[in-house]
């Protein structure tokens, strides 16, 4: 058996002074402090491209092994955007369960590039095509609006719906201190609709908050887990999903890998939907949880929005999600965005959420999704193994 | 000026028809599968033998957003603008953006079709010999948009 042994989390912000490396080092600061571990217990490593190095760094890996003299068996500079990090937690999952580590660390640390700083021509270059779409204007929350539009037309979604969901999470961000929109009190639907028109059907408080930051865990055997924490998170369950690269591909937007990744994690943990207390689902946006909770088969198709709007997602709710806050709320950590999601789907599980806790919360499970909807991974954590 | 394509292997069939006012799709010689041209291959034969098809240039939309904000300076002066996807008449999607339509007026299932629309020369998508920079077209190249029909 597999668990994430420990978990940290900066609280996010904007640190100009700050390069990323520097990140880097302070998430590594903030966690060997709290973690009763030393380098050389390590022996595998997992980060994600810094973009250090000519924007984007794939020997990053090396860097950090240095930093940590660490004699590793097994390290990967990984990347699949928002499913980068439950993912990690699956790559070190094999390794250990195949025998060749003990305790693996997951870490990501990032800065979410600002769109007058050149953020918003990069990224979509990175995600579209830059022949057939990336010449009419592409950039990320207009590919989500093309996906929202699928989902709206399909099921009568408003943007009342919509902005609902941005409303939860905030209920859940005034709760964590670390939450970067805490400072601005709870919010309304009339709020979301009322705050700057980005691209329909998404206002400014539809999208997540560009932060820096970001977060480690500690994937081990249960073993040297449950010497490290009075109760490890369990990794029960594990699906992966790739199914399209670019929005122009025929198909359906909103019938997405999640599907697939989905039945894959229930089936491998022995679970169903029912089973979970708790869901961190990726929310670069206020529809993509909700496309999630239907594609995960939480919500039958087109009732998501009926769900969230009758509280189903909020503190005391029947599926309490993104219960820090999630991107929207505690913010967007650039390459780094989806480490909270595991970090904190793992303090769920431990039970050291602190005032974010759910009573009961068993089994936890955590979406995590790149590109517009791309690349998907599923992952169960548990109380129990 | 907004960013230009380039034009090269896998999609000069197509550009080769908008420079003279064609909308083409691609058909797969052995399977017959239609696609658009962002591959070498036929995306569900895997053939490389590989034609064209001059089709209507109607279409319906099947997905919008009205873009409010300029994502990069280049797009500034035409905000807001539409970003839809567009499911030709004969069953292919392509991007492209809807012109002389209001915000009110689009929506899902709106019918459309093609204008070509010049742009030239100027900056491409990332230069083919070093990704971190942008291209250069020296030529004029015709994009379709669409209108509503």
């Amino acid at each position: 058996m597999v668990a994430i042994a420990a978990a940290y989390e900066l609280a996010p912000g904007r640190f100009p002074e700050l390069s990323t490396e520097d990140l880097f080092r302070k998430v590594l600061r903030g966690a060997l402090s709290e973690w009763d571990i030393k380098p050389s217990d390590i022996d595998g490593l997992l980060t994600h491209p810094s973009g250090t190095i000519a924007g984007y760094d794939i020997y990053f890996h090396d860097r950090l092994v240095t930093e940590l003299g660490l004699k590793a068996k097994f390290v990967e500079t990984l990347n699949l955007g928002g499913a980068t990090y439950p993912a990690m937690v699956n790559r070190a999952a094999n390794v250990i369960r195949a025998g060749r580590c003990k305790a693996v660390l997951c870490i990501g640390a990032g800065k979410f590039t600002k769109l007058k700083d050149g953020g918003g021509e990069m990224m979509a270059r990175a995600i579209s095509d830059p022949h057939l779409e990336v010449p009419y204007g592409t950039w990320i929350p207009a590919l989500y609006g093309l996906l929202a539009s699928e989902f709206m037309a399909d099921h009568g979604v408003t943007n009342e719906d919509i902005a609902r969901m941005a409303v939860s999470e905030r209920k859940w961000a005034m709760l964590n201190p670390s939450a970067r929109m805490r400072k601005d009190g709870p919010i309304t639907v009339d709020d979301v609709l009322r705050s700057r028109k980005i691209t329909t059907p998404f206002h400014y408080l539809d999208c997540s908050v560009p932060s820096d930051g970001g977060g480690a865990v500690l994937v081990t055997t249960a073993a040297v887990a449950r010497k490290l924490s009075k109760q490890p998170a369990y990794v029960l369950g594990w699906g992966e999903a790739h199914l399209r690269g670019r929005c122009s591909e025929p198909g359906r937007l909103t019938d997405t890998g999640a599907i697939h990744s989905g039945a894959e994690a229930f089936k491998s943990a022995g679970l169903t939907p029912r089973d979970i207390d708790v869901a961190q689902l990726y929310d670069a946006f206020s529809v993509t949880p909700m496309v999630l909770l239907e594609n995960l088969g939480f919500c039958k198709p087109g009732t998501a929005a009926k769900f969230v709007n009758s509280g189903g997602t909020d503190p005391g709710g029947q599926l309490p999600v993104n219960t820090y806050g999630g991107l929207l709320s505690f913010g967007h950590t650039g390459d780094a965005s989806g480490m909270s999601l595991v970090t904190a789907g793992a303090f769920q599980a431990m039970g050291t959420a602190g005032p974010n806790q759910v009573d009961n919360a068993r089994r936890v499970l955590i979406h995590g999704y790149g590109g517009i909807m791309y690349d998907h991974g599923t992952l169960i954590l548990g109380r129990k193994p | 000026m907004r960013p230009m394509p380039q034009v090269h292997r896998m999609n000069e069939l197509f550009f080769e028809g908008t420079a003279r006012g064609e909308l083409r799709i691609r058909v797969c010689s052995r399977c017959k599968g239609r696609s658009h041209f962002m591959s070498e291959w036929c995306p569900y034969c895997y053939s490389q033998k590989l034609t064209y098809l001059k089709v209507s240039g109607r279409g319906k939309v099947s997905h919008f957003t009205v873009c409010h904000t300029s994502p990069y300076p280049e797009f500034d002066q035409f905000t807001p603008y539409i970003l839809a996807l567009i499911e030709l008449e004969e069953g292919v999607r392509m991007m492209s953006n809807v012109l002389d339509c209001s915000a009110e007026r689009i929506h899902v299932g709106l019918p459309v079709k093609v204008h070509f629309e010049t742009r030239g020369p100027g900056r491409t998508g990332p230069d083919p010999k070093d990704a971190t920079k942008p291209g250069k077209a020296d030529k004029f190249v015709s994009l379709p948009m669409f209108v509503p029909a």
